[in-house]
């Protein structure tokens, strides 16, 4: 009963995150018969550039204790007080911002719109956690990332999913992935700091959806441990991608394993790879056979997706703030207000663009998402088609290992293996 | 310090408790702040019925300081209902991070006083099954997805990219339409872009001549487009000034021969002779072609019809109050009708070295006349008269008492004038819609000066030029170039800061004025030599010797350049990083003045001839 709960809600919240967040001022100025000017408006300064060098010294800092804890002290209550750290420091000290997640639109945007000058801390922040996932695991998502560390907090009474869910719900995080590309690409949006889910936590101004969003997802996570990284973090799909080779990854057991199956359900994550004998090896014929279906299959899949992708561009685009302006003046809808022109189009009237240029503007923005819903559609198709793919492989296995991509390298399952690294010694 | 650890770690049943009171205070906490959200929400303070109520009765009797203090005491109270519940949220928020904070840390202590008790499972799943089990939802999964996508794709589809293609075009359609009755004009776009135009034919008689009738522009249509539109369209299917519609050297026309012959007569549709002598330029609307003409003793004004080139009419201009009894002295090379005419289909201006101004009506009636004083120019006056709106602009700079003037077209009455700081000017306005706002652009020595087209108010000056300046400025893109021989060329990014870009020194101009697209700036010279530079960066990409000189400006049509050197001999060249001819055709009469386009036809006025080319 809890799992289906847990399952529920978590689909709600995924569902929720399609939704926008509205924000408007309530109040207009008053306007005073005294002769009482209004303070103009301030707007805050840019943060400190010395505190940016700081942050990008305190992420190379905290990554390399994370990795050190988790690699060479295999501490899972280092890691832990880590992870307090790194809300307290990343999370509302620098109110979640620039983080490693959002920070790949930062990139995006700078190699497809040469006028955006990008950070150098965004860049760092984008470019450090997959260096060290590519040699250590994913030590940034334990006790590094602010979002990834707070849930972690909360997976107080973690329990299993069914795998077909974990699978089927795993390539959300690459539909993610692609939609922020593309929407950083074409200039539209950075939607994973607009759905951001915690930083109004963060910064003590979370609206009411982000504060429903954000409390859903910290509710259920303590079932089901780390739903945001696990199914929907777009960066930890990268992550995912980039730990398969590492090198120096966290094991469960620090010599051999022997095969006592205690860490077998100490994973939140679902991230241990049990053993696959060899009794469970289908006849070669029939997997060789499957195996070659679904590598063929996988450009026909990658065809649809294209296909489906560039049908379904017009509604991507429409999430474009001047595709919307160009609708609503064109259907003279004026935003579904009744009483008063809409502000957006008194700021469109007051910029001094005609409709036709608008119109031209948009009708090319367009354009960009039809090209952008092939390669959209094309890159989902490829990571349903690897997903297949990659379930008909037999992978022989004697021990009990972190699955690389998925382990979250939070060293809770060293804690169940008996194995301790002085018996190595003591038998040699 | 282990006293410490012992105490946390032990005490399981008090951590608990503090567990469980800590989630009942978050929960009720939270239920809190959900609840005040929706109440916040609910009340609009600024909007309350009652309050609007008595506004209403206020706006009654509004001598009411009774009421008017009620309702400020009302209006305060609301206020400060809506902060107070705010203050009450972010408050609740703090109250709930804590007992959130208090949950968390007793539930970790509770967790971490229990030994890990792990439990071998008894189940063994196949990995075969488990495979086969995420294959199917996976694929399950892959299609519902393609599903919903293209269901929603297809129930939702508009053709957004075609419907704003399409609405781009209507919206310039209908823009067009409001101020053309005769002419439908395809705008591709503004600036250094060609439009195409198609203009149908006149017909009849003068009194029915449709060119001569007002344009309507229809109210819905001006509601639709509050944005400000120079040049008019109308004004693009003619060529009302000198340069062209708002003198920026661009004819939006199309289909203009790119050969002819004057010594055998091919592609030469007509050729008239002009009473008196001018350095002015045709202007043509609707089926008439306009020119001046004047010495020490007469002014006149002349039409000619566009398709038979008959002298139509000519206006003499005197008897005019104000007017000196004898015209001052000009130089043989500026005369007495060096200004260009204008026109806006309804009545045509002239204005000649006296300072005399005359408004005439399309049949030659004289509809006002002033003078303006006589300018004090050395060589004579010069600068050709511009239309904005419902109002004739004249660049009146000479040495006395320079300034810009706006006559009201109907009445030939002031309606603003501005003084300029400058020196004598040669050159001409050139009037701009540059963001939503239309500015006249004028150069002298020294500077290159903006004024609001409808208030005559200054808007920026930029000190950067100096000596007799003749040329007019070009504009693309936001950018003015301005130029004078022995000085420079310079760039100018327009603004309430003009910022100088880049200014070249190699080849300037003393007479002919460039012209530019948003890529290129091209530049005639009077002693042949012809130069195009990046417009951006100032870089010279080409330059081009003829044997002649050039006094006539450079027009572009489409994508050519059309430019008459001295000896009438065109030179056509393609608006392009490189030089690439596209003819030349020679007129075997001298030509100082710039040609006209309208209607497929070039409009040349050569020494003593008007000839209209075309085929």
């Amino acid at each position: 009963m809890k799992k289906k709960i847990a399952t529920i809600l978590l689909l709600a919240i995924i569902s929720l995150q399609v939704y926008n967040i509205y924000a408007i001022q309530r109040f207009p100025k008053p306007e005073f018969e005294s002769g009482h000017t209004q303070p103009p408006t301030v707007t805050p300064d840019p943060r400190a550039q010395a505190l940016d060098i700081l942050d990008t010294f305190v992420l190379v800092a905290a990554l390399s204790v994370v990795t050190w804890l988790v690699i060479k002290k295999r501490s899972r209550k280092g890691v832990f007080w880590m992870s307090v750290f790194a809300v307290l420091y990343f999370g509302f000290f620098r109110e979640g911002c620039i983080c490693s997640v959002g920070s790949l639109q930062n990139i995006t945007l700078a190699l497809f719109n040469p006028e955006y000058s990008i950070p150098l801390t965004a860049i760092a922040f984008f470019i450090l956690p997959i260096v060290y996932t590519l040699f250590f695991g994913r030590t940034f998502c334990a006790g590094v990332c602010p979002l990834g560390t707070l849930q972690d907090i909360f997976a107080l009474k973690p329990m299993s999913i069914k795998t077909w869910l974990e699978k089927v719900l795993g390539i959300i995080p690459f539909i993610y992935l692609g939609l922020a590309i593309l929407y950083a690409a074409t200039s539209t949006d950075f939607i994973i700091c607009r759905y951001d889910p915690f930083v109004g936590f963060f910064r003590f101004d979370a609206t009411f959806m982000m504060f429903s969003i954000g409390g859903v997802l910290l509710l259920t996570g303590i079932f089901i441990a780390r739903p945001y990284c696990r199914f929907l973090c777009p960066y930890g799909a990268l992550l995912n991608l980039v730990s398969r080779f590492s090198k120096k990854h966290i094991t469960i057991t620090p010599t051999e394993c022997i095969q006592c199956r205690l860490c077998e359900d100490s994973c939140p994550f679902e991230a241990i790879d049990k053993p696959v004998l060899l009794k469970e090896k289908e006849e070669r014929p029939i997997a060789v056979r499957r195996f070659l279906m679904y590598t063929i299959i996988i450009p026909v899949l990658i065809l649809i997706g294209g296909y489906t992708g560039s049908q379904f561009h017009e509604n991507l685009a429409s999430v474009n703030t001047k595709v919307r302006l160009a609708n609503e003046l064109l259907n003279e809808t004026n935003y579904g207000e009744t009483e008063q022109e809409a502000f957006e189009i008194t700021a469109f009237k007051a910029a001094g663009q005609s409709k036709e240029e608008l119109y031209n503007e948009v009708a090319a923005i367009i354009k960009k998402f039809y090209i952008g819903g092939w390669i959209l559609g094309g890159f989902i198709g490829l990571v349903f088609g690897l997903t297949l793919v990659s379930l008909t492989i037999f992978k022989y296995r004697e021990d009990y290992t972190p699955n690389k991509g998925t382990c979250l390298s939070c060293a809770r399952c060293v804690d169940y293996c008996p194995v301790l690294p002085e018996v190595k010694t003591e038998l040699q | 310090m282990k006293k410490i650890k012992e105490l946390l770690t032990t005490n399981t049943q008090l951590w608990k408790g503090i567990a469980i009171v800590a989630a009942i205070f978050s929960f009720i906490i939270c239920f809190l702040i959900i609840a005040n959200y929706f109440q916040i929400n609910r009340l609009d303070p600024v909007n309350t019925e009652l309050i609007n109520t008595l506004v209403e009765r206020l706006s009654q009797n509004p001598n009411d300081e009774a009421l008017r203090l009620e309702i400020r005491e009302l209006d305060l109270l609301v206020r400060k209902a809506y902060f107070t519940n705010q203050w009450q949220i972010r408050t609740g928020g703090y109250l709930l991070l804590i007992g959130v904070i208090l949950f968390v840390i007793s539930y970790q202590l509770i967790n971490s006083a229990k030994k890990i008790s792990p439990e071998v499972g008894e189940k063994d799943e196949n990995n075969l099954f488990l495979q086969k089990t995420a294959r199917k939802w996976v694929s399950i999964g892959g299609v519902s997805l393609v599903s919903i996508a293209l269901v929603f794709a297809f129930l939702t589809h508009n053709r957004l990219g075609e419907t704003f293609v399409e609405a781009a075009i209507n919206e310039n359609v209908v823009t067009d339409e409001s101020s053309a009755d005769e002419a439908a004009t395809e705008e591709i776009s503004s600036g250094s872009q060609v439009a195409e135009t198609v203009q149908t034919e006149p017909v009849g008689t003068e009194a029915s001549e449709p060119e001569e009738t007002a344009p309507v522009e229809k109210p819905e249509q001006v509601a639709i487009s509050s944005i400000v539109k120079y040049p008019t369209a109308e004004m693009k299917a003619n060529f009302p000034s000198f340069r062209g519609p708002g003198g920026n050297g661009i004819a939006f026309q199309k289909n203009i021969p790119t050969s002819w012959d004057g010594a055998s007569g091919q592609n030469i549709l007509w050729k008239s002779s002009i009473p008196l002598h001018g350095y002015n330029s045709p202007v043509v609307w609707g089926n008439k072609v306009f020119l001046s003409g004047a010495n020490a003793a007469l002014r006149q004004v002349y039409c000619f019809d566009k398709n038979t080139g008959e002298l139509i009419w000519t206006a003499n201009v005197d008897n005019v109050p104000g007017s000196p009894a004898s015209a001052p002295e000009v130089t043989n090379d500026t005369g007495h009708s060096a200004p260009t005419v204008t026109t806006d289909g309804k009545s045509v201006f002239a204005i000649f070295s006296t300072g005399d101004v005359i408004a005439l009506d399309m049949k030659g009636n004289r509809v006002w006349v002033k003078n303006l004083g006589v300018p004090q120019n050395h060589y004579g006056y010069s600068s050709s008269l511009y239309i904005y709106d419902d109002k004739l602009i004249i660049q009146y700079d000479h040495r006395s008492a320079s300034k810009i003037i706006a006559l009201s077209t109907q009445s030939g009455d002031e309606v603003w004038s501005t003084e300029r700081k400058g020196k004598i000017s040669w050159a001409s306005p050139v009037i701009v819609q540059h963001n939503n706002r239309v500015e006249i652009l004028l150069v002298t020595d020294p500077f290159v000066a903006s004024y609001d087209a409808k208030t005559g108010e200054e808007l920026w000056r930029l000190d950067c030029l100096y000596g007799e300046v003749g040329p007019s400025v070009a504009y693309a893109d936001g950018i003015v170039f301005a130029t004078n021989e022995y000085a420079s060329l310079v760039a100018i990014k327009m603004g309430d800061q003009p910022e100088k870009i880049w200014e070249q020194y190699d080849y300037l101009s003393d007479v002919p004025s460039p012209v530019a697209t948003d890529k290129y700036l091209f530049l005639a010279t009077s002693y042949g030599v012809v130069v195009c530079h990046d417009a951006k960066t100032g870089t010279l990409l080409w330059e081009k010797e003829f044997d002649n000189g050039f006094y006539s400006s450079p027009i572009m049509v489409e994508d050519k350049i059309y430019l008459i050197d001295r000896e009438g001999i065109t030179h056509i060249f393609k608006v392009d990083k490189e030089f690439v001819s596209l003819g030349e055709a020679a007129l075997g009469e001298r030509v100082v003045s710039t040609p006209a386009f309208a209607d497929g036809r070039i409009f040349i006025r050569a020494d003593k001839n008007l000839y209209c080319i075309g085929k």
